[in-house]
């Protein structure tokens, strides 16, 4: 008589956990910013984004949408309504993943940013994602593989980098420091080795570049990937709703 | 002249019609073998096969159509019925390009299921070559990429000598292009060296990869990066031996900056 009652209480307990698996709220995290992020068309292959190398890490409750796009600064993702495009389409617990920097930082190009312009831009997308109950994540921009006569790698993105971690920090924004690792990830490799992450063809190597390609700024597969890693990582720490999203595997070592 | 202005109507409306139900049939470009080859799932990302960024770097007027699988030696593929429904639908002028040999010669008692000797070996790849050329397609072999295995001078081991050969002696007899896979990607692994070759293959740290949360060690089969560089050795031999598939290969318009 007690083991049935053992039993029933078994059996109800369990159905009452069962009705708390839900369904996961589908989520979207929304990825801003420049070529390094950036899909690219099939003509550029190998060159490769790290957010296009971002979208085999979440089971299906996550959708990843990568509206960065090559040369643009924070200001012309703005202007030709990319940012717009995101912020419409943000809802509540959606993440956005802002990257930008490299071309808002050279003076000589088009799409320049000035230091006030580019804050307040970095706010703006801050606050609208927010607005919209969305998480925004700032990202410092990836490094350029450029190295000094000491085989020390240089920080390429000073200023724009510190401009970013500022702003993080007043507006209480969550930072990944890319910058920051993927320099160190370059200087692990050091200056022959972490050749192999950039888009370097030798002429004649790929259909493509049938004069080869010497790129310092763009990544190839792997450097795609490595970047996207360092991303997921940081992101894990950042969003414990994420890091419970992440796919699960039975693949061992081998 | 009214009536005669509606023919001449008539006429260049047939005439525009007429272009556009001439048959445009893509050349199609069959990949068989095993896992090297083939189109993995996205739950076993990055581990990726040759002929996956192979399909990228092709003309409009190609359709590449990977039909490797996993695991398949020349036999098993046979057994599967993987081989026929490609043949039923083999076009004149059409390929077939071939990569088995990983799991043929797979002698270890764990793998009987797909082990096949040598001398059924190249029985099936001749047959693979004769049902090709039946339908007017064109065959073309490729050795087996190698493994990556290194010495302890450093110097890239050979890791399919028989059935490499094997290949060899079924184009000689029959008269096929030999893409010498195997000899070119281990070339490419002594060029990168014993250490940084691994950045070709899946080898992945623990916790680098989610889906591989144990990290993996496989000196078989390609990362995304690997697999890349393993196509780029194959359509660059198909420039050099000038195969007519040669002309269908893209010429990018991309600078050397």
């Amino acid at each position: 008589m007690k083991n049935i009652w053992r039993c029933l209480t078994a059996v109800l307990f369990a159905i009452v956990a069962m009705s708390f698996v839900v369904e996961k709220q589908q989520l979207t995290i929304f990825l801003a910013g420049d070529s390094t992020m950036a899909d690219k068309r099939v003509s550029a292959y190998p060159e490769t984004g790290w957010g296009t190398r971002f979208r085999n890490f979440f089971d299906s409750s996550v959708a990843i949408v990568n509206k960065a796009q090559n040369g643009r600064s924070t200001r012309t993702f703005i202007e030709e309504g990319l940012w717009k495009s995101i912020y419409e389409n943000i809802h509540p617990g959606d993440y956005v993943l802002i990257q930008f920097g490299h071309n808002d930082e050279v003076p000589t190009k088009a799409s320049y940013t000035n230091e006030t312009d580019f804050k307040r831009n970095l706010i703006l997308f801050i606050n609208q994602t927010r607005e919209k109950q969305g998480n925004p994540v700032l990202i410092t921009p990836v490094a350029r593989r450029s190295f000094d006569s000491t085989g020390t790698v240089k920080d390429t993105h000073v200023r724009y980098a510190q401009l970013i971690r500022e702003t993080a920090a007043a507006q209480h924004v969550p930072l990944i420091d890319l910058d920051k690792e993927s320099m160190a990830l370059l200087q692990s490799l050091g200056p022959e080795r972490s050749m192999r992450l950039y888009n370097h063809l030798a002429p004649g190597e790929n259909p493509n570049y049938p004069h080869g390609r010497v790129d310092d700024t763009h990544f190839n597969e792997l450097g795609g990937r490595k970047m996207a890693e360092l991303v997921l990582a940081d992101l894990r720490k950042i969003s414990p709703e994420l890091n419970s999203r992440v796919v699960t595997s039975n693949w061992g070592a081998k | 002249m009214k009536s005669n202005n509606l023919i001449k109507l008539l006429i260049g409306c047939g005439c525009a019609l007429l272009a556009f139900t001439v048959p445009s049939h893509k050349i199609k470009i069959y990949l068989i073998g095993d896992s090297t080859v083939c189109d993995q799932p996205i739950d076993r990302y990055p581990v990726t096969g040759w002929g996956t960024p192979f399909a990228n770097y092709f003309d409009g007027s190609v359709k590449v159509d990977n039909r490797a699988k996993g695991g398949r030696s020349t036999r098993t593929f046979l057994q599967e019925n993987r081989w026929q429904p490609i043949v039923d639908s083999l076009m004149p002028g059409d390929y077939v390009i071939m990569q088995f040999g990983h799991n043929d010669e797979a002698k270890e008692p764990q793998y009987a299921a797909r082990y096949t000797p040598v001398p059924d070996y190249k029985k099936n790849l001749t047959k693979f070559i004769t049902e090709t050329r039946a339908k007017k397609a064109f065959p073309i072999l490729v050795t087996p990429v190698s493994r990556r295995r290194f010495d302890k001078d450093g110097k890239a081991l050979e890791t399919h000598k028989e059935y490499t050969a094997a290949v060899f002696e079924v184009g000689a007899q029959e008269k096929v292009p030999v893409i010498d896979l195997d000899k070119m990607s281990r070339d490419l692994y002594q060029q990168f060296g014993a250490n940084d070759s691994r950045l070709l293959f899946m080898e992945l740290d623990s916790a680098e990869h989610p889906i591989y949360p144990m990290g993996r060690h496989d000196d078989t089969h390609f990362n995304d990066y690997g697999a890349r560089m393993i196509a780029e050795l194959v359509l660059n031999d198909i420039k050099t031996k000038d195969l007519p598939l040669a002309a269908h290969i893209v010429v990018g318009q991309n600078k050397p900056k």
